[in-house]
């Protein structure tokens, strides 16, 4: 491919079968294996020890959850190996693009809090898809927002199961599954564990303990980098200014702005984070939830904040690892005698940063299990989105009506194994670093869910035809650089892909797949636009709706926009 | 001999095929019927996401208005055939794991037999379910009525 990732797209293409990061230490050790289960059961058993109560009746009010809290539970399921690992390793493969990452992600919750947290708040619906089909009436609608929600979790999903697998490696060894690779095993049993912990956090009532999957992932990657940049003498206070002083030993990629990825891709990446944070579903679904508008929107805030420490942090951390690497294992950038550091290694740079400065594996061990705990609280919250898509918005509302809970339930648990199972296959030999996989999750979003949010809550006249027209368009115009990049990666199609792996490098400049939400939302904003126009308005009551959303007057608190136009005061008495 | 019949429904057939059942042992004995719906935690989780888990926690179902709907259609449909026979009843909702909460309302409110229905499910939904009948039978210690499901469908 031209662009994005290619410093590291030349070496990996030979050692995609046994993907190995290289420096990095693998084999079984005993105290961070510990740590890693021991964190997963203390997840476990907070889950069972708040336990949703079984009282007599309708629950008394239990206690609710302040913006600060919501900020964290933002910040964990916010924050995945995408923003553990695989940001640091795009600043160390990339330099100045990998900063694209760091502004994509955070813009994007400015979007949040000024058009949509609050607004969102308002609608209240359950899922993503619930929105899409009621706010346009339609099934369709509703169906082609589940299948976006499945594929974006699935997309997503793979992206985290290459950071589970990678840093696996350093903790667990070389399994040696089935003849499969090291990294594949890992990925395999990594897979194992996290689908396991769902169905058991699912039978235990344990849901997410957000705040503390926040504290332990932040206290990791923090402590990472303080403990690094302290032992070996980088930096003292603040290594997030500090680490400017290794600029220029560090090589061009840091100092000179897009000499390697050019000016169009850093914005292309940068504006598809930005709508794609607007657009994710298991990002959205927070916003449903929360107590009132001014919690959603302080929450946002909050989040904002908590998500900031580590992106503020993953630059240095980056800068760290990089020279650690050039100074101990070789060249990192591709050079006449060496291919440079492999995506491999890059997405693991973290952990590397920290054995390379002699930490003992202990430690090691605890910024790994960091990286794990936010891959794996990640993962669970995409797949039960993955798996509501399916179980709510498919089955119980287009398939089978009268579906009882268990049915549900069903339904539900086979689709956390299939979204298991293929995102486990496509992570065994997958086709870009951890960064890259996830952003094509995020064009998705921002491609066909975000502009859908966003006329639906602000123009009143975005009617049933306009929606699906924009949502098809969207859609497809995030397939295309798909199949153009991604697809050849899989063996599919690759005879007809050049020597560079994409089928035609003219759309793979213009129409990159990690950033094709440039291209694709002024699109689709035309597209649902201009449908809109041509064809009849929505009904009034959809119009006043709209407008109850962005209503100055506050709502109580258990009022959504829905009750306020049937001029119902809140939930209905029990038995009319 | 029976003064509190409990009804655990989920508003299925099968739950259904229990009612006429215990309404008639209530008509004999006097007896009042205790409707019981719980909304399955599992379920929320897996259908309407964890968000909607941690809505329930704090005490928010009345937000949740097709949840709601869903209870009172069920535990309804026990009122109903109650109520044309003249037998009294009370509907019940609550939420947690169903077999659970089933066992907690039965200490609690000095049931003294657990009529339910059970769809006999066989092979994966099976292995991947369990049966609700099966845990409550096992871990009660009241008598439990468990009918079956006649196997015209499954």
């Amino acid at each position: 491919m031209t662009a994005g990732i290619d410093v590291a797209a030349a070496a990996l293409a030979p050692a995609q079968a046994g993907i190995l990061p290289e420096g990095l230490n693998v084999s079984f050790k005993l105290l961070p294996a510990i740590l890693v289960s021991g964190m997963l059961a203390i997840f476990l058993a907070i889950g069972y020890v708040f336990k949703v109560a079984d009282t007599e009746g309708m629950w008394v009010a239990g206690r609710s959850i302040g913006n600060v809290e919501n900020g964290m539970a933002i910040g964990a399921n916010w924050m995945s190996a995408a923003s553990y690992l695989g940001m640091a390793a795009l600043i160390a493969t990339s330099g100045f693009y990998g900063l694209s990452f760091v502004v994509g992600w955070s813009t994007g919750y400015f979007i949040l809090l000024i058009f949509m947290a609050a607004q969102m708040r308002r609608f209240g619906k359950y899922t993503a898809p619930d929105f899409v089909g009621d706010r346009f009436n339609s099934d369709t609608a509703r169906a082609i927002g589940a299948v976006t929600t499945f594929l974006i979790g699935f997309v997503y999903a793979i992206g985290q199961a290459r950071g589970m697998g990678l840093v696996g490696l350093y903790i667990f060894g070389d399994l040696g599954l089935l003849g499969l690779s090291g990294y594949q095993s890992m990925v395999v049993a990594m897979m194992a564990i996290t689908v396991g912990y769902l169905t058991l956090s699912g039978m235990l009532g344990a849901t997410k303990n957000m705040a503390v999957q926040y504290v332990i992932l932040i206290v990791a990657f923090l402590a990472g980098l303080y403990v690094v940049g302290f032992t070996n003498g980088y930096s003292t206070v603040l290594p997030h200014i500090e680490y400017g002083a290794l600029f220029s030993e560090l090589g061009r990629e840091f100092s000179e702005p897009f000499v390697n990825q050019g000016y169009y891709l850093w914005i292309a990446t940068a504006f598809s984070l930005v709508v794609g944070t607007c657009g994710l579903p298991h990002v959205l679904v927070r916003f449903y939830t929360v107590e009132n508008e001014r919690t959603a929107r302080w929450s946002t805030v909050w989040g904002l904040g908590f998500i900031c420490l580590l992106y503020l942090s993953a630059p240095a951390f980056a800068a760290f690892g990089t020279d650690l690497y050039a100074n101990q294992i070789g060249p990192v950038y591709q050079t006449a005698e060496s291919a440079g550091m492999t995506t491999a290694a890059g997405d693991v740079i973290v952990v590397l940063a920290a054995q390379l400065s002699n930490l003992p594996t202990w430690f090691v061990g605890f910024v790994a299990a960091g990286g794990i705990a936010a891959a794996i609280a990640t993962t669970a919250g995409l797949f039960i989105t993955g798996s509501s898509a399916i179980s709510h918005d498919i089955y119980k509302n287009l398939i089978n009506e009268d579906a009882t809970q268990r049915q549900q339930v069903f339904v539900g648990r086979l689709s956390i194994v299939a979204l298991g199972v293929i995102t486990t296959l496509a992570a065994l030999d997958p086709a870009a670093p951890i960064a890259a996989l996830v952003s094509y999750a995020f064009s998705l979003a921002g491609a066909v869910l975000f502009p859908m949010f966003f006329l639906g809550l602000w123009w009143e006249n975005t009617n049933r035809q306009g929606a699906l027209a924009g949502m098809t368009t969207g859609l497809v115009i995030w397939t295309i650089p798909m199949i153009n990049e991604v697809v050849p990666a899989y063996g599919i199609l690759a005879e007809a892909a050049g020597s560079d792996e994409v089928l035609s490098a003219t759309l793979a400049q213009w129409v990159p797949a990690i950033g094709s939400a440039l291209i694709a939302v002024p699109l689709v904003f035309v597209v649902t636009i201009a449908v809109s126009l041509a064809t009849p308005e929505p009904p009034k009551e959809t119009k006043q709706m709209v407008r109850q959303c962005h209503s100055p007057e506050p709502m109580g608190q258990q009022q959504t926009a829905e009750d306020a136009v049937t001029g119902d005061d809140g939930p209905a008495p029990a038995d009319d | 001999m029976y003064d509190n019949i409990l009804i655990p429904t989920d508003g299925s057939e099968a739950a259904q095929n229990a009612v006429e059942h215990a309404v008639d042992l209530a008509e004999q004995y006097g007896a009042t019927i205790h409707a019981l719906y719980v909304v399955d935690v599992d379920a929320t989780n897996l259908t309407l996401g964890t968000e909607q888990v941690d809505r329930i926690r704090q005490g928010r179902i009345g937000e949740m208005p097709e949840v709601q709907a869903e209870a009172d259609e069920a535990t309804g449909l026990v009122a109903d055939a109650a109520a044309t026979r003249g037998v009294s009843v009370e509907e019940h909702v609550t939420a947690g794991s169903p077999s659970r909460a089933i066992r907690n309302f039965v200490a609690d409110n000095d049931i003294d037999l657990v009529v339910m229905g059970s769809h006999g499910r066989s092979g994966l939904s099976r292995v991947v379910l369990g049966s609700v009948a099966e845990k409550v039978l096992r871990r009660t210690r009241v008598p439990v009525l468990v009918v079956d499901l006649n196997d015209e469908d499954e």
